[in-house]
Parts: C-alpha cells; sequence; structure tokens
C-alpha cells in the first residue's frame, strides 16, 4: 500500500504540512483536533484518489499561527493552500473539527467542492444530543471519549512522557484558539442550506462525543444529504473502522462511476 | 543588587473556607469543589471570623493588610475582593494601607473596575493599594467561555492600558482596542492618589509579565513558586528595566511568605506543620488539568512544569518539597526574622506579604501567631543593622 509523503508548503508566512499519497482527483481530508492517533488508516483511499492531508496550523508538523481564532480562518487559510496547491475542484472529507471547516468552506466557495462527507462534524446546535464539551473532560476520561476500541491508542507512550503530554498541550491549545468559547457554531444551522454538492453525513453509532442522533439534523438542514452509519464505532471512526473509510470511497468515487 | 533599607510588612489574610474534609474523595477543591461543601451558617461565622483576624492586625503595626480573590474554591471565601476590600477599608484605622490583590482585569471589564478601585480609594482617603493578578489557571475553568485563556496574557495587557488611561485621562476619552472599545471612557469616581494608587502585578515569572510591569511602571508581586525561580524573575525584572532606561525599587517588589511563629523553632514547626501540609493537601487540592487549561502558558513552559516533579504533583507534596517550593518560615523569632532578612536581601525587595493564618489553623493560634510575629519578628526586622537591641515586648493584644 502507498505511503503518505510529507511536503511543506509556505501559505502565507505561516510553514505548513501536506501529506499526499496516491495519483487521481483530488481528495482534501481535513482532520479533526489532533493528529496524535495517526492517518494510516485512510491509506486505502489512495488506491483511488490523490489523497491530500494538510495538518492544521498549530497541529502536528503544521507550524503554529495564533492569529487563527476561528473556524473561518482555517477556512481561508486552506483557500490560500488550495491556490498554492493549484487545485481548483477538489473533494473534501473532513472529520470532527475539520468537518466544519469544511462546511464552511464549501458554504462560501461551494463552486469548488465536488462532493462532501462531513464525518462526525462538529459545531451544529443541537439541544437534544447535545456535543460532549471536550475541555470539561478529566484527562483520563478523554480516550473513551474519543474511541471505543482502545487499540487506536497502542502506539502511545505508556505510561506517558512529559513531550508527548506536551504535544497534546500545544494541539488542545490550538483548538482552544477556535473552540474554547462554546462547542457549538451560532450560525451554521443559518448557512447549511448553501451546501447543494452531493453530501454524505458519515457517523459512528458508538460516538460518545458527537452522537450520531445529530445526523438527521444536518441532514434535514443540507438539500442533497444522505447519512451513513457505522455499527458500533466512535469518534475516531477512521481509525476504528476499514467500514468508515470503505464508504467514503464509495461515496466520493460514485460519480467517477456514473 | 540594591540595597534594601526599609521592608514593608503587610498582612496577608487568604480567608479560606475552613471545613476541611482531608479524607474524602473530593478529587478537587477548585473549580468543581462539591456545591454541598458549603454551610451558609458556616461561611457567616467564618467572615465574622476573619473580620476579627483583620481588626486584629490592624491593631499590631503592619505596613499594610493584603486580600486576594479567587473563584469556585474553599480556598477563598473573596470571590468579590472589591467588596471586601471596601470592608477592611472602613474597619481599619490604623493600618496606613489596604491592598487588594485582586481581580483579574480581563475576567471583569476594565472600566468597570476602574470605578470601582477608584471609588474604593476616594471611600478609604487614598489607603489603598492593588496588584493585578492575570488569575490562577483555575480562574479561566470558573470562567470557562468569558476569557479564552489562549487570549488571556492579550486580553490582560489590554486591561492594564485602558484602566491606566482612563484614570490619567480628562475623560472622556475613546478607546479602540482588540477586545474592549469604548466611545466614552470616563470612569467616576477616580482615585484619590495621583496620579494612581501604587500599583503591582503579580507573576509567576514569565518574561511576558515582567515585561508588562516594566512597560507600565508598575511593582511586580511573585507567587508562591520556587525560590530560585523567584529570584530569576527579580534579577529579569532590573535586566528589562536597566535596557529600557528604568530602574526597579526594593519597594516595587514583593515576596510572599508564609509564616508561624514560637519561642523556639521546634515547637514552632509541631504547631505550624499539620495546618500547612493542610495547606497544600485539601486547600490546595487541584488537579494538573485545572493549572494549565490550553494555552494559559506556552508549550515550552508547559513541557518544563510536565517535567518537574514537584511542579508536576505540587499537591501531593511532602514537607520537604512544600519548603523547598515556595518561601516557608517557621520558628523561633530570631530564625524567622533572619530568614525573612536574609530572603529579602537576597532578592533585593522590599516588600513582604506575610501570611499568618495558616490552612485549617484554629483561631489561637492565629492570634498566638499574629501576636509573636508582631512584637518579636517585626521590631527585629526593623532594627536590624542599626544594633539596636529587641526590647519592644508590648502586650498581647487579643480579640476583640
Amino acid at each position: 500500500m502507498a505511503a503518505f509523503t510529507e511536503e511543506h508548503v509556505d501559505v502565507n508566512g505561516i510553514d505548513t504540512a501536506v501529506f499526499t499519497a496516491g495519483e487521481g482527483d483530488p481528495l482534501v481530508f481535513l482532520t479533526g483536533a489532533g493528529t496524535a492517533p495517526g492517518f494510516d488508516g485512510l491509506l486505502p483511499l489512495a488506491e483511488q484518489f490523490k489523497l491530500i492531508l494538510p495538518h492544521h496550523s498549530g497541529f502536528g508538523s503544521s507550524a503554529d499561527d495564533t492569529s487563527i481564532t476561528r473556524i473561518e480562518d482555517y477556512v481561508l487559510h486552506y483557500l490560500d493552500l488550495f491556490d498554492a496547491l493549484g487545485l481548483d475542484e477538489v473533494s473534501i472529507v473532513g472529520h470532527s473539527i475539520g468537518a466544519t471547516i469544511g462546511a464552511w468552506l464549501a458554504i462560501y466557495d461551494g463552486r469548488r467542492v465536488r462532493r462532501l462527507v462531513l464525518a462526525a462534524p462538529y459545531g451544529l446546535r443541537v439541544p437534544e444530543h447535545p456535543t460532549i464539551d471536550f475541555f470539561s473532560l478529566n484527562d483520563d476520561e478523554i480516550a473513551g471519549y474519543l474511541a471505543n476500541d482502545m487499540s487506536v491508542y497502542s502506539h502511545y507512550p505508556n505510561p506517558m512522557t512529559p513531550e508527548f503530554l506536551a504535544l497534546l498541550y500545544r494541539e488542545g491549545t490550538s483548538f482552544a484558539r477556535i473552540g474554547w468559547e462554546r462547542n457549538y457554531d451560532l450560525k451554521l444551522h443559518r448557512w447549511l442550506h448553501r451546501l447543494t454538492m452531493p453530501t454524505l453525513l458519515l457517523w459512528g453509532t458508538g460516538d460518545r462525543l458527537i452522537p450520531s442522533d445529530q445526523a438527521s439534523v444536518w441532514a434535514e438542514l443540507i438539500p442533497d444529504a444522505e447519512v451513513r452509519t457505522v455499527p458500533g464505532a466512535g469518534h475516531l471512526l477512521f481509525n476504528e473502522s476499514q467500514e468508515a473509510v470503505s464508504a467514503v470511497a464509495d461515496f466520493v468515487g460514485a460519480e467517477v462511476a456514473v | 543588587m540594591p540595597t534594601v533599607d526599609d521592608i514593608k510588612l503587610y498582612f496577608f489574610h487568604h480567608h479560606h473556607y475552613i471545613d476541611v474534609r482531608e479524607n474524602s474523595d473530593v478529587k478537587s477543591t477548585w473549580v468543581v469543589p462539591p456545591g454541598d461543601l458549603y454551610d451558609p451558617v458556616k461561611g457567616h461565622e467564618l467572615y465574622k471570623r476573619h473580620l476579627r483576624t483583620i481588626k486584629l492586625a490592624d491593631q499590631l503595626n503592619f505596613d499594610g493588610i493584603c486580600i486576594n480573590e479567587h473563584h469556585n474554591t474553599v480556598y477563598s471565601m473573596t470571590p468579590a475582593t472589591s467588596l471586601m476590600g471596601a470592608v477592611i477599608a472602613t474597619n481599619t484605622v490604623n493600618t496606613p494601607k489596604v491592598m487588594v490583590a485582586g481581580v483579574p482585569i480581563n475576567l471583569t471589564t476594565p472600566n468597570r473596575l476602574a470605578e470601582e478601585y477608584g471609588m474604593l480609594d476616594v471611600m478609604s482617603g487614598g489607603r489603598m493599594e492593588y496588584a493585578f493578578p492575570l488569575g490562577t489557571g483555575m480562574e479561566y475553568w470558573s470562567n470557562s467561555g468569558n476569557v479564552n485563556p489562549t487570549q488571556a496574557r492579550a486580553q490582560f495587557r489590554e486591561s492594564v492600558d485602558i484602566l491606566l488611561k482612563a484614570w490619567q485621562a480628562d475623560g472622556p476619552i475613546r478607546y479602540e482596542g482588540d477586545f474592549y472599545n469604548y466611545r466614552f471612557l470616563n470612569p467616576w469616581p477616580k482615585p484619590f492618589q495621583k496620579p494612581y494608587p501604587k500599583l503591582f502585578v503579580v507573576g509567576s515569572g514569565s518574561l511576558e509579565t515582567v515585561e508588562l510591569a516594566i512597560d507600565y511602571d508598575l511593582g511586580y508581586s511573585i507567587v508562591f513558586i520556587p525560590i530560585p525561580a523567584q529570584i530569576r524573575a527579580f534579577e529579569r525584572m532590573r535586566e528589562v528595566a536597566e535596557e529600557r532606561g528604568k530602574k526597579v525599587d526594593p519597594d516595587d517588589l514583593i515576596i510572599v511568605v508564609i509564616c508561624y511563629v514560637a519561642d523556639t523553632d521546634e515547637e514552632a514547626i509541631r504547631e505550624a506543620r499539620p495546618h500547612i501540609e493542610t495547606f497544600f493537601s485539601w486547600f490546595h487540592r487541584v488537579p494538573p488539568k485545572f493549572l494549565l487549561p490550553p494555552g494559559y502558558v506556552s508549550t515550552s513552559e508547559f513541557l518544563r512544569r510536565a517535567s518537574d516533579p514537584a511542579l508536576a504533583h505540587g499537591t501531593e507534596a511532602s514537607w520537604d518539597d512544600m519548603v523547598a517550593i515556595g518561601r516557608i518560615a517557621c520558628g523561633s523569632p530570631q530564625t524567622v526574622a533572619d530568614t525573612i532578612t536574609t530572603w529579602c536581601e537576597e532578592a533585593g525587595v522590599g516588600r513582604v506579604n506575610v501570611v499568618l493564618e495558616l490552612g485549617d489553623m484554629p483561631e489561637w493560634k492565629t492570634v498566638k501567631n499574629m501576636n509573636m510575629f508582631a512584637n518579636e519578628v517585626m521590631p527585629r526586622i526593623r532594627a536590624r543593622g542599626k544594633e539596636a537591641t529587641v526590647t519592644d515586648t508590648r502586650e498581647l493584644v487579643g480579640v476583640d
């Protein structure tokens, strides 16, 4: 199977790490608010697509950008990155906050987005099925809220080293810059009707952080949305389930087959 | 190192909620202490006790009385320090200064604080001093949502800027900032002392806070961190001042000392130790998560703290750890006087905030300790270098 190639792109002065694998139509994967679980589980997508996975500023191998304080700042950062990479039309798969970024990017610049996958998306206010406040979780609870299958953490140092804790602290800080005030976006539901491209809501039924019951609310607000759930998978569905990865391949590849 | 000619001794009172459940399964006495731990009847009795303590301090010849503020915690019964400042200013007559240290200025609005502090200074006839803390990490959880800890330092700096401009300008003035936008900034009343009372920032040694103090000509009060780190912070402060053509006076620098005085060193440690241990194990029972909300410190500073066992597990500190972590002076009058004097001279510091009620100490020990300090230690510190023998053996002052 292909491996990721890491390159670094200067996006308006911010060193941005971009991991790519495979050839084909561009599929941009926007990650959740953490790089520690890893992304190798996505590599089967590289058999069909050119998989492009940037690290958000302030996460993983990308540099910090303290001026990013809103989701919209990431949207504009990624439009800059697409320009820098010469990407005109792409499919976007976003996970968690990456899905929020992807949704907003498609709200602003929908003609650029062919197909959109929102996997366990963060940010919609659903009082009946509220998102758990990540920042309120005790340190020893977080792993269990993110995944049901604890083997996804088997590469973590045990016990955790100060260096590993510092890596988590840095990413927690970057997440807090955009997400400390509240874990929902007051305006998102107002504009989701602009997502006119084919859109898949993909969710693990065992997601303890953002309940899969939110999927139907998203689907009602998005004109051309379908919902697919992955039985048992938690919030880190792509690390836990190859079925989740296959669902992305099926949905994004469907148009090609038509 | 400047010579320390004069050491000012302030009585620093924490207003703990004294009802210790040492062996309970309470995970944290900050941010999330179970609400049913609080009994308002007990609280009322404790406010009365703390006021007795303040009135006693007022008779004991301190240079000042100092209070501070914390939120969601048994550590402090004063989440609104301006309120308590008003109570103290109107219930004391002998003590020259009252220091409110203080409202984290970015957790309120700076114009409101300019008004409150101006009002207090006018009411007290110019007896107030103020210190601005960034607030512990815990304050950002307790006020979560209002201030993003990743922005806390920038917002703090802008808040200081606004408050000082508001006090100095003949208003109204306009202020267009990153965090606050005022069309008509114009606090009434303005402070009694001109241009404004003596001000400090409270810091833990970070360069940003040191620079803030120098930029705005504020004094610097160091929190309870290991002594070498305190000394480094003061040295850094003098260096930064010199680079900018300014000067730091010993009167601009404050250390905090936890202190217990008895006839002998052994007796002092025997009487104080259980309460100091409770101070750490109960009143300062805080999981690391609450100490460092995301972005409250830089990643490199986080790594430094996570790598230092004494800091990473502060609430499980041994006696030796505690004595190593900060300034704890327990002993005979001569021991305590010598220790405090040495610390001031080593650090070039002219002000000491002395904590004399420790943890869950019973009131009789507080009273005894305060009297011993005032009658036996203060004269020794004040007479040092003057070859004066200490003959001050005033009557013990009791509780009124």
